[in-house]
């Protein structure tokens, strides 16, 4: 781990500074060297004025009424850039080895900065294919697995298959398993172009021969503000038939894949927390208790983590200082997907942990906001990242069904082969990482494959 | 929505409308009875919350809880290319 160490002057240095020379090497800051602080001889002492509190007894740190700042030799610190072990017991032994020095002021993080976050409404990073690339389908592909014959639901605003081909998509199509609320007017497969053909064209990024299965949940007539909007009641109605589907399934062929790219923006929809009949941090509430069973019988269950990120979330989100990531979205039995560019820096607006049903959330990152499906001028939104996900998911289950692979142990290994991001290990920003196809392939070659492949 | 435990021999609108008392118009009866936990015979239905506030003490009920609304995590963006 970087970091920035603030030393107290030494009579080197101030004698340097009095004479105008430039500042020595670090060297010549410190008696003796910290062990296991590596210092990076490449960066130059920064010298730092010291601030003088406003008035006595005042703390000089609170900026407010205005401090005065001093750069004279025998006040000033110096700041040098070192380097300190991941592992949590060295850096505790380093740091306590340092701070307990008179002459270092403090040892701080040295984070990685990078340009502003991508927000929404800002142009597309890159394409799908980038996100192919990154993602390593072609080690997928080349593994066998590009999802053929393995059911993907698409629990949204339906989808337009029409749309899917004219971008050049071809996946299959289950009729039969799909399903729409009552008084929705289209067909399965044939609903206007929108949020649902964007993910199912993102699903097609790793597994574009999955079988797609249409829950038009997001369409419901039920009473709702926006024309997006649904009531949960309808998933759980999309979740039953889901149930049914699965359960239906041979044991040694059980693969379903569920994306779920949507959830709660307003907590003023739910009844308040600790009220028996709340749904976002309640697990006995009917959706989280079928989200359970559904994942219990074998289906692999992704859900977006939201766009409500503290960076620039979006206008809907009102959440204000409470967690975001709620109800199933933060079910310990499902996949929490947040959202990175194709630059791997996180999206402004992906809601960060803790969750509420279960605080280790999103469970892992995948890309968004890249040019796709041309529904939106990006494929944006946690709402991207999830079937970027959910696609890798289907790829995998191709060869390995839930009876070789539960679904619990397939969260574990895409956690295990994520590439780290942010802090070491998981944190609350990327959750694991990002998925990566890539480094999947190798962890999975040790887990006996299904005995019956589906004939192509 | 109202949780109910029930035997699966019970899991039917009809059956649950005398067992709970209920009027037909106060339950949805496209929602149905549905199973969220078959093998605890866990079952939901959906009803007025009228209804719901007078059936929370019936021993068949788990909890009565509430149907907020959900929507898409979509891009909040402009127009689409053409």
């Amino acid at each position: 781990m970087r970091v920035l160490v603030q030393f107290r002057t030494s009579s080197e240095v101030h004698a340097a500074t009095l004479r105008g020379e430039a500042l020595p090497s670090f060297a010549a800051t410190t008696e003796a060297p910290v062990p296991g602080l590596v210092i990076d001889p490449a960066f130059t002492p920064v010298q730092v004025p010291t601030p003088r509190a406003a008035e006595p007894g005042a703390s000089p740190y609170l900026y407010s009424p205005a401090v005065s700042f001093s750069l004279a030799p025998e006040e000033a610190t110096y700041l040098v850039r070192g380097a300190v072990p991941d592992d949590p017991e060295g850096q505790r032994a380093v740091l306590a080895e340092a701070t307990a020095r008179p002459e270092v002021v403090g040892v701080f993080a040295d984070p990685a900065i990078a340009t502003c976050l991508v927000c929404p409404g800002d142009p597309a990073v890159g394409t799908d294919q980038d996100v192919a690339d990154q993602l390593g389908v072609a080690a997928l592909a080349d593994a066998g697995m590009d999802g053929y014959r393995v059911p993907v639901a698409v629990v949204d605003t339906g989808v337009n298959l029409a749309h899917l081909k004219s971008k050049g998509r071809d996946p299959k199509f289950s009729a039969r398993r799909s399903w729409a609320p009552a008084g929705v007017a289209t067909r399965p497969g044939r609903h206007p172009v929108d949020h649902g053909t964007m993910c199912a064209y993102d699903i097609g990024i790793a597994a574009p021969k999955a079988t797609l299965v249409d829950h038009a949940v997001l369409l419901s007539s039920t009473p709702g503000e926006t024309a997006m909007s649904g009531l949960l009641s309808d998933a759980v109605l999309a979740f039953s038939r889901l149930l049914g589907i699965v359960s239906g399934m041979a044991a040694a062929r059980r693969a379903l894949v569920v994306n779920n790219s949507w959830g709660m923006f307003d907590p003023a929809w739910d009844f308040p927390v600790g009220h028996p009949g709340n749904y976002s941090d309640n697990p006995a509430h009917p959706f989280n208790v079928i989200v359970a069973s559904l994942e219990a019988a074998g289906a692999d269950i992704l859900f977006a983590a939201g766009n409500c990120g503290r960076d620039c979330p979006d206008g809907r989100c009102r959440f204000q200082s409470a967690r975001p990531i709620c109800g199933a979205n933060s079910h310990p039995s499902v996949l929490s997907v947040a959202g990175v560019d194709t630059g791997k820096r996180r999206v402004g607006y992906s809601s960060q942990g803790p969750g509420r049903l279960d605080p280790a959330k999103p469970d892992l990152s995948a890309y968004t906001h890249f040019r796709g499906s041309g529904v939106y001028p990006a494929d944006g939104g946690t709402s991207a990242a999830c079937p970027v996900a959910a696609g890798v998911v289907a790829a995998v289950r191709e060869q390995y069904p839930a009876s070789v692979l539960t679904p619990a142990e397939l969260r574990a290994l895409l956690a295990k082969t994520a590439e780290d991001l942010g802090g070491t290990g998981f944190d609350h920003d990327f959750g694991w990482g990002v998925i990566d196809g890539r480094a999947l392939v190798p962890a999975l070659a040790g887990i006996k494959r299904s005995r019956r492949p589906a004939p192509r | 929505m109202v949780t109910l435990r029930l035997d699966p021999s019970q899991a039917s609108l009809r059956q649950v409308l005398g067992l709970l008392d209920l009027a037909p118009e106060e339950v949805d009866p496209g929602f149905g009875v549905v199973a969220i936990n078959p093998a605890a015979h866990l079952y939901t239905i959906l009803v007025e919350e009228a209804a719901a506030n007078r059936i929370a003490g019936a021993p068949q009920v788990e909890g009565v809880f509430g149907n907020p609304r959900i929507e898409g995590f979509d891009p909040e963006e402009g127009e689409a290319p053409d």
